[in-house]
């Protein structure tokens, strides 16, 4: 259960990283839509980056290695 | 103004001197000088990495980056950061057992895998690979806060006489405390510089009105600002997957986060360290887009060393620049004096011979590489983010050495490798010194490079499991 947790962790944190270097967040000259007045580019990599840590910490639980 | 610096600049000595002197305690192994006994907790822990981490880059660089560039600066720096932390995770797990395993005594990486590879030759040029890049990357520390201590008090000394008395307090304390001392200053550093760069982001966010106005009045301005690729169009795909190539690879390439790794008392203090920070990461990196935008709005035509002497000093409260200009020495001084030291941990990790005579001859050589710094500071130029680019970049060449030698059972079968990566470093030292061409087949070299390399040494796992 644990070794498969993290391998899922470590498969997210792969996805997050393609998706965020894909179109979808890299799109050329789009700022909008915005988020708090912030502009699109800024606000994705803020949440993306908030994902990443997340990720990290369920990580951090289930780590085969954590108690060696 | 310059009295009331001069006041905190002394306390500020005071108390690292004192910090080294209470580091001293105990006996004077290279264990104990150059590792800190190994044993760290996790909130120590983050506080070295994050001070070693952020540097002068961080709080004068990025801040220029975002004026200059864009917003897209976050996904260059905080999207690669977040993803390093989880790459501390996964890969420093194996560093340490491997480490655990192999029972060699770690005090460098170079020495690490000259024991692993079984070849004096992958020791040496480990240590040749680091020190190319991570002198320039020292020395822009220095110059960085060296021209900006000039710019802000332009009559009280000239560039070269800060730059010297900044080498000169690393020098002293870290000669004094070793690793020790590097580590708890590490902690005033990180606080200083968090607390820093949130008095000045708040103050530029307000002095804008709000979120929403601050980028209003971007927009007005100029609105390329706002996406990506910028305005002079650098934040393209291939610049984005370089940089967090290199900056994933840091902990692993780069002998003072190695070394980080490596001190920590038992994998579950790594973990938490790496967690806390990621979230000083996002903490450190948020403010300086603040600043960044502050300056697009009301400096945008100013050179760098301009719009941060008016945006950090001349725009605030005589107490808040007193504080940032210690907080900006301290940074400058953390990220450097770790470097230092680390390039002396890689000497003592390839020396053999009787402990302390040994441990005197790497201090020796970390005073020599703080000479050689200083040269370098006094004569590189200002571009202080790209130059720190090319230094991740640069080191992230030896990655796929440095993890062949970690991960696999019988490196000793793959120390050819060695030559790849030679010529792999003389490509990357070309292309950035125009030499050779930049890119190959439409890649940059900083990707191709390493790409490449990773694919060699799999090759070489792949055949050598095969012939076992």
């Amino acid at each position: 259960m644990k070794d498969t947790v993290w391998k899922i962790c470590c498969a997210l944190v792969i996805i997050v990283a393609v998706v965020t270097l894909s179109p979808l967040v890299l799109s050329e000259g789009k700022h909008r839509p915005e988020l708090m007045g912030m502009p699109y580019i800024l606000w994705v990599g803020i949440a993306i980056s908030l994902l990443l840590w997340v990720i990290t910490y369920v990580g951090i639980l289930f780590h085969p290695g954590k108690n060696d | 103004m310059l009295s009331k610096l001069l006041i905190a600049t002394c306390i500020y000595l005071a108390i690292i001197i004192s910090l080294a002197l209470y580091s001293r305690k105990g006996e004077r192994t290279s264990k104990n000088y150059l590792m800190a006994g190994s044993s760290l907790g996790s909130l120590l822990g983050m506080f070295t990495f994050a001070a070693t981490l952020f540097s002068t880059f961080t709080l004068m660089g990025m801040p220029d980056f975002f004026r200059v560039h864009g917003v897209g600066a976050w996904i260059f720096l905080a999207f690669s950061d977040a993803l390093m932390v989880f790459g501390v995770i996964w890969f420093g797990y194996y560093l340490r057992k491997s480490v655990k395993e192999s029972k060699h005594e770690y005090l460098g990486m170079a020495g690490f895998m000259e024991k692993r590879y079984q070849s004096k030759w992958v020791g040496y040029l480990l240590f040749v690979g680091v020190f190319i890049f991570l002198v320039p990357y020292v020395a822009i520390q220095i110059r960085g806060i060296s021209i900006f201590l000039n710019q802000a008090f332009p009559d009280a000394l000239p560039l070269w006489v800060w730059a010297v008395s900044l080498v000169v307090v690393m020098l002293v304390y870290s000669e004094l405390g070793g690793l020790k001392a590097i580590i708890y200053s590490d902690i005033l550093q990180g606080i200083l510089l968090l607390t820093v760069v949130w008095i000045i982001g708040v103050f530029c966010l307000n002095s804008l009105g709000g979120m929403e106005a601050m980028f209003d009045q971007v927009e007005a301005k100029n609105d390329k600002l706002l996406s990506v690729p910028g305005p002079k169009g650098l934040f393209t795909l291939q610049f984005f997957i370089g940089s967090a190539m290199g900056i994933i690879l840091l902990p692993f390439s780069q002998p003072h986060i190695s070394t980080r790794l490596m001190i920590m008392k038992d994998n579950k203090s790594l973990y938490r360290m790496a967690l806390g920070l990621g979230f000083f990461a996002i903490l450190v990196i948020l403010p300086t887009a603040f600043i960044g935008m502050y300056g697009a709005v009301n400096y945008a035509d100013l050179s760098p060393a301009e719009f941060l002497g008016k945006t950090l000093i001349d725009d605030q409260s005589e107490i808040i620049a007193v504080l940032v200009t210690i907080g900006l020495i301290a940074a400058a001084i953390s990220t450097s004096d770790s470097l230092l030291f680390a390039l002396g941990g890689e000497v003592r990790s390839l020396l053999k011979g009787e402990d302390k005579e040994m441990l005197n001859i790497t201090r020796v050589a970390i005073v020599v590489f703080g000479i050689v710094c200083l040269v370098f500071a006094l004569l590189s130029n200002d571009q202080l983010v790209l130059l720190a680019r090319t230094s991740f970049a640069g080191t992230s060449i030896l990655a796929p050495l440095i993890f062949t030698g970690i991960l696999d059972k019988n490196p000793a079968l793959h120390k050819w490798l060695a030559i790849p990566t030679l010529i792999g470093l003389l490509l990357f030292v070309c292309s950035s010194l125009g030499v050779l061409p930049k890119a190959y087949v439409g890649i940059r070299a900083e990707i191709i490079i390493p790409i490449v390399l990773g694919m060699v040494a799999l090759m070489s796992v792949f055949v050598g499991r095969r012939q076992v």
